[in-house]
Order: C-alpha cells, then structure tokens, then sequence
C-alpha cells in the first residue's frame, strides 16, 4: 500500500520562505532585545562589553531612576501635550473633509481631494527651514505649538484619504433614511457614518499617536530648553556629560514605547470588519 | 392624510433631460402605483417627492401648499428604500425611533410610540436585535415600522420587495394592502413588477422615457390602455402585436385570413391581441394558422407560443392546464375581434 502513494516531492518555497521570515525576524527584534538587555544591567556591566549577554543579576536601578526623574515627567507630559491634540485635530479635520468628499461632492472636489492627498508625497525636510522661519516670525519657537500644529497638519492627508475612502463604503441609503428621518449632514456623520467607521478611526488614532509619539525631527527643531522637549529627544538628552548612560536610556526607550503599545491594545478590538453587515440587502 | 399634486415637474442631469414635465393628481389616501421600464423615470420622480432630488422645474404641492424646495423631513413624508437602508449599528428599536430620537421627544414617549409600532407589525421580540441578525422580511417590516412611527403624510416605496424571495414577496405585498387599508394613508409605490402593480394599487401611473403614457386603475389600463407601450408593458404574458397591410377596406397580416375593417379602424396599422382572446378554433376555418412551438405549464392555466409564418414574433396562447397540446402541433386561432386593439401608426389605439 505504502509504496503505491506518489511520492510527494520535496517543496524548497515554503521552508525558504520560511527562513527567510525566520532571518527577518530576528534581525527586527534584535535591537529591541538589546535594548531590552541593557536596560537590566548596571552601567558598569555594560561597559564591560557585555551587550549581548545575560545580565548577572536582574538589575531595575535603571528603571527607578528613570522613573524618578523629574525630567522625564516633563518630557512625558510634553509628547501627550503634543500627540493627543493633534491625533484629534488631524482625524477629525480628516472626517470632516472625507465626508464631504464621499458624500456631498461638489464641483473640482476629486481635484482638490488629489491635491490634498499629494501633500503626503512632500518630505519634511523641504518645508523645515521655512516652516521654523514662519514660526519664529510669530515668536512660536521653544513653545509646543509649532509640533502640534505641524503634525495636525501633517496628519491631514492620510486622514482625509483614509477617512473618504472608508465613508465611500457606507452606503448613500443609510444617508439618505437619515435624512428623511430629519437628520441634518451633521447627524447623520455623528449618528450614523461615524458609528460605522469605528475600525477606520481605530486604526487611524493608532496610526497618527504612534507617529506623533515617536516623532524626533518636529520637535528637534521648534523646542529648544529642556524643559520643552518631548521623550524621544529625552531619551538622547539622557546621555551623561561624560558617559553614555546605555542603561538608563535603554529603561526609558522601554517605558517610552509603553503608550503607543497601550493605545494599539486598546484600539485593535475596533479593527473589526462587517460593521456594515445587514444594512442593506441581506 | 394628504393629497399629492404634481405640476409640470421636470429634471435634467445636464443637458438629459430625465423627467419632461409630469402632471399628476393624487389624492387623499389613494394607493398610486408607478410603473415602467428601467430609466423611464419612476424612481427620479419618487425621490423628487421625497425631495432627496432636486426638481430642475414644476411644483410639488402637497395638500395645497408647496413643497418644492422643502427640506425632506418637514415635507412630513416617509419612505421605505429598496435596500431596507437600516441602520447596522442600532437596535431595531432604535432604527424605528430614530426619527423621533432627532426630534428630542422624551424617553417614555419613544419607547411607547415604539412598542406601539412594533406591536402592529409583529416586531415586538426583535426590538432588540440588530438588523444583521433579522431575515430579509424582518427587515422590511423594520423599514415600515421606521416609516410609519412618524405619521407621514404620505409614504413612499421605492421597489420595497424586489430584495425579497418570491413567496415572502406575496406575503409582503399582502401585508402592505393590509397596511393601506388600516391607516387609509396615501401611499406612493414604485415597482417594475407588473403583478404587484395590479394588485396593489388603486390608480397606476405608466412612466415611459420621463412621461407619463396613462393613469388609470389596473383594470383600465389592461382593457383600455391609450397607446400601444401600455397595452404591451400592462398584461403578462403580453400582448400579441400583429403588423397589418390595409387592402381594399380589409386588413392583412402574414399567416391571417383578411379580415373587415371596423368603421373608426380605417387607418389601422397593427393589432394587438391579449393571449387569453385567442383560443383554437373548432372547426377547419379560423382566423390565423401556425404551429406549436412551445407549451409553458402552469398548472392552472398553460400559454402556448404559436409559430405564424411571416409573423415577427411568436403569439401566446393563452389555454386550460390540461391541455393535451404538444409542440409541433398545427392549429388554427380565432380573434375574439370585440376585443382586439387596433393601433395607428404613431401608436394610438384607435
């Protein structure tokens, strides 16, 4: 019986693919493990050369120290200051703008939609010397402002791309009930689009805090004293005046990266499909 | 409770003109049926009335006062999409006072005025559900139930059954009848089903090419249709076209004996006839000769599809549903003439 089954050839695709995804994986996740690694061990242990390995013992004074520190208190404070504004000014001028471009067209509007759109397509550092000339013409530098206002702007392309192209999927009908039911535009984008797009918007504020949060070249260049930065530019401030602190700095990239990760667990159960399922046509 | 008049009414999209000026009298708690072939303009018109489009000309007035440029919700109208249109994210009792929930009446007020609605439409257990977990006619009747919690002056349907099986669709037509007769309410309804036309509706109103070719209730239009597009979209099977030659004061057509000319039918150029007034002659002599081409069996009653040579099409048959007929089979057809429509060349029946 055996030995009448075809015999089946041997496949390379999926074992090489699979190394492949295996080589690639480590090689994403091995800085994070040295961070890791670093962050555990005492600096003396570190400068010993001892970067890959285990630590001798499990050391949290980095930890302590970085969380005790007023500075990076400051710093935290600052990026919130900074990422929950203009995470909300950018998905909610993207909404705004999405539903008039996928409901309520008007002359030019895909025109205008593809100029919007193009400004992703602009690197910052085209419009970087300008932009901190016209923010220190209006006294904004070594404020917050000019990283808030940057990034809502910034943010706006792919949030009205994301946004229209989400709202051209919920049905004219829906609108059109609403309507009749005596909803204004303004209704029936809160009461009924909106409730819909509830795993664009997920993925939208996951998108733009993680972008914001992580962000270093905005505020690099709008903030000046300590007491403005955001964390990322903290976590380099960090470095001792005559010592690399690996350690320490490698405690804050860690508490540092916590938010983003909360912020995507907390959103990733709305990036459900199906929300529009049984709304019109079974 | 109102009346509808529609006066000159007319859209274009550009330079298409899709409507070209309707006039229409509805009144009081009539049941008015629009019918008409894809892109005649049935739907533009129904939505015009909703006002969810634009009228490019005429005026909408309902009960006297004009509506034309009204906003959709203070026209006091209620309309059931073809598509259901619910609202996935809501509760069906929250799809039902959705409409009040905007006017911002109180709690206690909805929940009664819902529990009311539901209670008519046999929707009471499912107030809770979400419309992804109701059946396609569950979710019509939600889509009513929705329309009519408001007491709209006039309700509108846009093909509300077309989504529906054929079985439910009966179900559902009956229901809406049942619907009309209890709230008395003008009702509005588009459809390109012919069969819920008839039954359905008090008046029908033929749309063809952005006009209107007649109104009038079913039975007049199936027995005195104005023109030849109603005499051919009202009826199914159709009617029987015969082109005619007129020669010496007698009509010819290929495959008919020459037949007299009534007085008044002198300018004649084609004949139609209704399946059901052919029936096969008796004796050798009849008014047309073919042979069966095909036998569709309905049960009760069966149509035949009769070759005439030199005839454009084949003609139907209208016959018993026992009949013994098989394809193949020579026959001889009498006209029941009384009733044969005789049509001018512009399509007028004379």
């Amino acid at each position: 019986m055996a030995d009448t089954l075809p015999r089946t050839r041997f496949n390379p695709w999926p074992a090489t693919v699979f190394t492949v995804l295996c080589v690639l994986a480590v090689l994403f996740l091995l800085p994070t493990v040295g961070v890791l690694l670093s962050s555990i061990k005492t600096t003396r242990e570190i400068s010993m050369g001892q970067l890959w390995s285990a630590p001798a013992s499990l050391f949290l004074g980095n930890f302590t120290e970085v969380l005790g520190n007023p500075a990076v208190h400051r710093y935290f404070l600052n990026t919130l200051l900074v990422t929950l504004p203009a995470t909300a000014v950018s998905i909610t001028l993207g909404a705004l703008a999405g539903y008039v471009f996928a409901k309520l067209p008007f002359r030019g509007s895909n025109a205008l939609f593809l100029v919007i759109v193009a400004g992703m397509f602009f690197p910052p550092q085209v419009i970087l010397v300008p932009l901190f000339r016209l923010f220190n013409g209006l006294g904004l530098i070594d404020t917050l402002w000019p990283v808030i206002i940057v990034h809502s702007a910034l943010g706006l392309p792919i949030c009205v791309l994301m946004m229209r192209n989400f709202f051209a999927t919920v049905p004219n009908a829906l609108r059109e009930a609403a309507i009749m039911e005596g909803a204004s535009e303004w209704q029936v984008l809160t009461r009924v689009v909106l409730p819909l797009s509830l795993p664009a918007l997920a993925v939208l504020a996951t998108l733009q805090f993680t972008w914001i949060w992580n962000d270093f070249l905005w505020p690099l260049i709008f903030t000046q004293s300590d007491t403005k930065r955001t964390i990322m530019i903290g976590i380099v401030n960090l470095k001792g005046q005559y010592s690399v602190a690996w350690g320490v700095q490698g405690a804050l990239s860690l508490v540092a990266s916590l938010p983003t990760l909360l912020v995507f667990l907390f959103f990733q159960r709305f990036f459900i499909k199906g929300m529009t399922m049984g709304a019109v046509k079974g | 409770m109102a009346q509808l008049q529609l006066s000159d009414l007319r859209k274009s999209f550009g330079q298409t003109d899709v409507i070209r000026g309707l006039n229409l009298d509805i009144a009081d708690g009539e049941f008015v049926v629009f019918v008409g072939p894809s892109g005649c303009g049935k739907s533009t018109t129904l939505r015009m009335i909703a006002g969810l489009e634009d009228a490019s000309a005429g005026a909408i007035l309902l009960d006297g006062a004009d509506v034309t440029r009204a906003r959709p919700a203070d026209r006091g109208i209620a309309m059931v999409f073809q598509s259901y249109a619910l609202f996935p994210h809501l509760t069906v009792a929250d799809n039902i006072g959705f409409g009040l929930q905007l006017q911002k009446l109180d709690r206690a007020t909805i929940a009664a005025r819902v529990a009311d609605v539901a209670e008519t439409l046999h929707l009471t257990p499912l107030l809770g559900r979400y419309p992804r977990e109701l059946s396609g006619g569950q979710r019509q009747r939600v889509a009513i139930g929705r329309a009519i919690i408001r007491n709209p002056k006039v309700f509108l349907f846009d093909e509300p059954l077309s989504n529906l099986d054929a079985a439910l669709r009966v179900q559902m037509r009956l229901e809406i009848a049942r619907l009309h007769h209890r709230l008395g309410a003008t009702m509005v309804y588009v459809t390109h089903d012919q069969v819920e036309a008839m039954t359905l509706a008090d008046r029908i109103v033929v749309f063809n090419d952005g006009r209107i070719e007649q109104v009038g209730s079913p039975m007049e239009l199936y027995d005195h249709p104005a023109n030849r597009f109603v005499a051919g979209f009202i009826g199914a099977p159709s009617m029987n076209f015969l082109p005619l030659r007129r020669a010496e004061g007698r009509a010819e057509s290929p495959g008919m004996a020459p037949a007299p000319l009534p007085p008044g039918k002198e300018t004649a150029t084609e004949l139609g006839i209704r399946p059901e007034h052919l029936a096969l002659a008796t004796g050798t002599t009849g008014d047309l000769t073919g042979e069966i081409e095909l036998i569709e069996r309905l049960g009760a009653e069966t149509y035949a599809y009769v070759r005439v040579p030199g005839q454009p099409a084949d003609l139907t048959l209208r016959l018993p549903g026992d009949t013994t007929l098989r394809p193949g089979t020579p026959v001889t057809l009498t006209i029941d003439w009384p009733r044969a429509r005789w049509f001018s060349s512009d399509g007028r029946v004379l």
